[in-house]
């Protein structure tokens, strides 16, 4: 439980620290952590193999990108508060951040209390586990999801596809 | 409980003893391996043979000015090396350097912690370390600092994938993602994995050289030109650190590759596991350093090329090759 409160707390402040920084540099540096803490999360609930894909995974890849692109765009730039092209944006933001918070609480409320449905079984979020669901029952799923990942690294070798010799040059490439 | 936890303690204090320790003679023998590689002598003059060097070193750098560029991020400029040698010494949390010891009617295990996918939290602190060149680079303003920066991140993005089919071949055929019962395996069936996997082997080999930024893969430091890379702005204490990540990375790496490929402790009975453990790390340091001496530095298009398209296919093909007879089918 005090390992909750202070997973918790600090996983809080990662995500306010995320909206809050002022550089994006910061903000994706504080998603990092938030990351971290939540592969922490997992460790507690005994899910090892999952809290080692959301490090390699997130942290390690995803993460790193971001850090690439952002890096890259910030170099050399002043902090500056851009104008904010959409008006309302941080209002809507507010209501609609409001709006999920009640509507989990809601949830965390009614449900807490009731017993959870039988332990876990043994070897649960194991990769042993992990394999058998993803290749046995849900495999569907992950075939969907590898397709998807295609269709998006075809999509970019298309863009990214060389003219063809003599043909005329495109302005603005 | 108690005294679980002062074992724990213990075993934390004497892996980063070792670790330092590793860290200061692995580069004292890499300079001296060089100096003989290039004809001359290396440091030989503080201490016989040059033997009391690392200290010399260590006092030099804690005594050297510690200076921050005036643009820098202070707050980021200050955490990146902290990550670098954090990452760097977690991972060998989980590599364990000998059998399990007896020892007053305990069982005690010599590594911090065995979770049953061992291999996958060595990999995700290891690419943890990455931000500490990333953001290092980025921190001090410096275009060629942010340069080295960018071209490290897109080498270890592409590396980490070949290096990660890399031991899948090893995962398949042990049966387990525990570093100790891989190497318990290998004990069992009498058979070292690198000799039905020496393709893999030396995929993970090369890449492993690529993450831990070395020559022939040293662009983000390439300092013929980026000055330094990564780390041109540090200095003093700061500089040291990145440099101690560097070698302990290299000493990961090495125990990595024995754990996974080479029998971790085992070895004829007539030396102590650890001792085996630590002989078959150190072989593995001097072909670090020979290929050091040896090989120059990647074009990066080159570089990009023989990630992608060579050692990705090859470790894939490989990896289906060997589930395939793992699993009955061929």
């Amino acid at each position: 439980m005090i390992g909750f409160i202070i997973l918790a707390v600090l996983a809080l402040g990662f995500a306010l620290a995320v909206v809050v920084a002022k550089h994006p540099v910061h903000s994706a540096l504080a998603l990092v952590g938030h990351v971290v803490v939540l592969a922490v999360f997992y460790l507690l609930l005994k899910a090892e193999f999952l809290a080692a894909a959301q490090v390699i995974v997130y942290a390690g890849a995803i993460m790193i990108l971001f850090l690439f692109v952002v890096t890259l765009l910030t170099a050399g730039k002043e902090d500056q508060d851009a104008r904010e092209s959409l008006p309302a944006q941080r209002g809507i933001a507010a209501f609609l951040a409001i709006l999920g918070g009640a509507l989990l609480a809601g949830t965390a409320v009614r449900v807490a209390g009731t017993p959870a449905a039988g332990r876990a079984p043994t070897g649960y979020g194991g990769l042993l586990d992990m394999g058998r669901l993803l290749w046995g029952p849900d495999f569907p799923y992950l075939a969907l999801v590898a397709l998807m990942l295609l269709t998006a690294a075809l999509g970019v070798i298309v863009l990214n596809r060389p003219e063809p010799a003599g043909a005329p040059v495109k302005e603005g490439r | 409980m108690i005294l679980s936890i002062v074992i724990l303690i213990v075993k934390i204090v004497l892996l980063i003893g070792i670790l330092m320790g590793g860290f200061a003679y692995t580069m004292l023998l890499e300079r001296r391996m060089l100096g003989f590689f290039q004809l001359r002598l290396g440091p030989n003059r503080v201490g016989p043979a040059g033997l009391l060097q690392p200290m010399a070193d260590g006092i030099k750098m804690m005594y050297k000015e510690d200076l921050m560029p005036a643009a820098a991020d202070p707050w980021v400029f200050r955490l990146a090396p902290v990550v670098a040698l954090t990452a760097a010494l977690s991972v060998d949390a989980v590599i364990p350097f000998g059998a399990p010891i007896h020892l007053l009617g305990l069982t005690i295990s010599l590594d911090i912690a065995n979770p049953s996918v061992g291999l996958l939290y060595a990999f995700a602190f290891s690419s943890l370390g990455v931000y500490g060149i990333v953001l290092g680079g980025w921190a001090s303003q410096n275009k060629y600092s942010l340069l080295g920066a960018v071209r490290s991140s897109a080498q270890l993005i592409s590396y980490e994938l070949a290096m990660g089919l890399s031991v899948m071949g090893v995962l398949v055929m042990a049966g387990t993602a525990n570093l100790e019962k891989i190497v318990q395996w290998q004990g069992t069936h009498h058979l070292w994995l690198f000799i039905p996997q020496i393709v893999p082997f030396l995929i993970f080999f090369i890449t492993a050289m690529a993450e831990t930024n070395r020559t022939p893969f040293d662009l983000p430091e390439a300092e013929s030109e980026l000055v330094a890379g990564y780390h041109t702005e540090y200095s003093g204490i700061r500089f040291a650190m990145y440099y101690i990540a560097e070698y302990v990375n290299m000493i990961t790496a090495s125990g990595l590759a024995v754990t996974l490929f080479f029998g971790g402790w085992l070895g004829f009975p007539f030396l102590p596991p650890i001792i085996w453990f630590l002989l078959k790390v150190g072989a593995f340091l001097m072909v670090f350093i020979w290929v050091r001496a040896t090989l120059p530095r990647f074009r990066y298009d080159h570089l990009m090329n023989f990630g992608w398209k060579v050692l990705l296919p090859i470790a894939f093909v490989y990896f289906l090759g060997t589930a395939a007879f793992a699993t009955g089918v061929l």
